[in-house]
């Protein structure tokens, strides 16, 4: 009697241990359950039916995904030139920018990082362009470059330059894109590149000066090595970025002109909401989707791999 | 003669290297802010100074056009919505991601890790793939031109965001801290609420702060989403750029510009410290 006692007490024990870690456990996992739940809803299952709807005719009646039609609206998507076309204006958006706006950002973050009084007002002053909303950087820049009545023409003309029809050549037309895009986005890459330049260890460059090391040679072979993780780094963020490219395209150009700086997403956009081809537009999303995907994987790695080389 | 005199000439030519490293840094900065500038100026101007050759610096500045924009209905309508929205995904998503950046740092669970990944791979996932399914969703359940829609699609990017910044926060404090106060009979959630957050408190803010400011930029998702009454500032902005067959309004333009940008700003260079902090930290342990 005694003994069954002890051991239904027991039993209860290990019941109560067993709740009491099984409650442990969900405790730990409610911290984790409330942003599950919400991208679910709202991350997980978009793109789940965006892959459906890619896969599907569109039903205009229901408003959803219709007849289920395999592959075709991807073949046609691929058979459309204007896609290919809005791709390679991406890339070209993005090969030129993406450079440009990292060197920028760390020459200048060296500019500003020169001991004195005002530095640290120096650096809150690049926050400013930082928080500009895209659209109205692109709207501001519009009145900029306007041809006939904007500033930088003016400026350059008594430089005798122009004037120059930012928004009517296609080739200046990107330039404009790539001018607002570089002007929003720099301020951010100097940010991140002052605070990595204080954080480089000040005695290794000492050392290099004592050992005669010039500045270029002390730039190449002493900083840059050390700035590769951070660079890298910028680099894979800036181009998560990019891939978004849309709100200074609508405001400033609107793909224009012709289709000279329509990227991509504002492509996809236009076919969906303008001409409502919602399961050619999700083709199209869910392409660009991979295609994101393997490139950010691509970086990635690479950025790993040239870290592990310095 | 030379090796003494090259030291000093070297020095020299340093301090003359500082000053123009000096001078240039501020003249970038200072390039930076002009179309700032012009932008407000040009909101000032009466639409007489606005076209003019040569630009004008100087003239006799109005709040003519502020006025004007701020009585017609939508734009206050727009700002507020804007206000509603900003808020509402910022309180949101930081209530939401910190916990989750929590769960990463800290709370052992098995997955935690893998989930983690999934949710930072999802910052490459194009919006225009969400907004698709999203505006055919909302109409389906009679949700378009509604704030929680915007605020729920909003979360899709700050979550992610916050959990991440948060999550390189929660890391950088020592452990003693919680472990102590659950040795004293602290629930986890007791921990968390109690001692975490009241120390995290400035990281919190800031991030906050920062969520609400790219809510309140944000363009796609407000265009698709929305289109009378819950639209915000940013559609607005879009509307009067893209508008060219009555011609450039710059004034309203540069004013509404002006309305969005301000406030923010203002916020941004409160939290200037944190900001920057967040921004290293997110660039080095992201």
């Amino acid at each position: 009697m005694h003994a069954t006692v002890s051991a239904a007490r027991g039993q209860s024990k290990k019941r109560q241990v067993r709740w009491e870690s099984f409650f442990d456990l969900l405790t730990r996992w409610s911290f984790l359950m409330p942003t599950i739940l919400v991208l679910t809803v709202t991350l997980a299952y978009p793109i789940f039916y965006t892959i459906e709807i890619s896969f599907a005719e569109f039903d205009m009646s229901s408003f959803g995904a219709g007849e289920w039609v395999g592959w075709s609206n991807y073949r046609e998507v691929i058979g459309d030139y204007r896609f290919w076309e809005s791709l390679k204006v991406t890339l070209v958006y993005l090969a030129i920018a993406l450079p440009l706006q990292i060197t920028l950002g760390f020459a200048i973050a060296f500019l500003i990082n020169a001991e004195w009084w005002g530095r640290g007002i120096t650096r809150a002053l690049f926050i400013i362009p930082m928080v500009v909303a895209p659209v109205v950087a692109g709207g501001m820049w519009r009145m900029i470059l306007d041809p006939l009545w904007g500033l930088m023409n003016y400026a350059l003309q008594s430089i005798g330059i122009g004037p120059l029809d930012w928004f009517g050549d296609p080739d200046l037309a990107m330039a404009a894109i790539i001018i607002i895009d570089t002007w929003r986005w720099t301020p951010f890459i100097v940010l991140i590149a002052t605070a990595a330049l204080l954080a480089l260890p000040k005695d290794i460059f000492d050392a290099a000066k004592i050992d005669g090391a010039g500045c270029w040679s002390t730039l190449w072979s002493v900083a840059l090595p050390l700035l590769v993780p951070i660079i890298t780094a910028t680099f894979v963020i800036r181009w998560l970025g990019a891939v978004k490219m849309f709100d200074i395209v609508l405001a400033a150009t609107y793909g224009g002109p012709g289709k000279a700086t329509n990227v991509v997403n504002l492509f996809i956009y236009e076919e969906a909401f303008r001409s409502l081809r919602f399961a050619e537009s999700s083709a199209m999303a869910v392409i660009v989707l991979v295609l994101t995907m393997v490139l950010t994987g691509i970086f990635l790695r690479g950025s790993r791999k040239l870290e592990e080389r310095f | 003669m030379t090796s003494i005199a090259s030291p000093i000439l070297k020095r020299r030519s340093g301090r003359l290297g500082h000053k123009v490293r000096i001078a240039a840094g501020v003249i970038v900065s200072l390039i930076f802010l002009f179309p700032i500038y012009w932008m407000v100026l040009t909101s000032l101007k009466q639409p007489v100074d606005i076209f003019t050759t040569p630009p004008t610096f100087f003239f006799e500045p109005t709040i003519a056009t502020y006025v004007e924009y701020f009585r017609r209905a939508d734009i206050s309508r727009r700002l507020i919505n804007t206000i509603i929205v900003a808020a509402g995904s910022g309180v949101l998503s930081i209530i939401v991601g910190s916990m989750a950046g929590y769960a990463l740092a800290r709370v052992r669970i098995r997955g935690a890790t893998t989930m983690g990944l999934l949710i930072l791979l999802s910052r490459g996932v194009p919006p225009i793939a969400l907004a698709v399914p999203m505006f055919l969703v909302a109409r389906k359940l009679g949700l378009t031109d509604k704030h929680i829609t915007l605020i729920l699609a909003y979360c899709t990017f700050l979550i992610p965001y916050v959990m991440w910044l948060m999550r390189s926060f929660f890391i950088s404090l020592p452990r003693e801290l919680e472990e102590s106060a659950m040795i004293d009979g602290c629930s986890r959630y007791g921990a968390f609420l109690k001692i975490i957050v009241p120390i995290s408190l400035p990281g919190l803010l800031s991030t906050l702060i920062f969520s609400m400011i790219l809510a309140w930029e944000e363009l796609l998702f407000a265009l698709v989403l929305t289109n009378r009454y819950a639209s915000t500032i940013p559609v607005a902005i879009a509307g009067i750029a893209g508008d060219t067959i009555n011609g450039a309004n710059w004034g309203a333009l540069t004013a509404v510009g002006t309305i969005t940008v301000v406030p923010v700003v203002i916020f941004a260079l409160l939290v200037q410290k944190w900001l920057i902090r967040g921004l290293a930290d997110g660039a080095t342990k992201g």
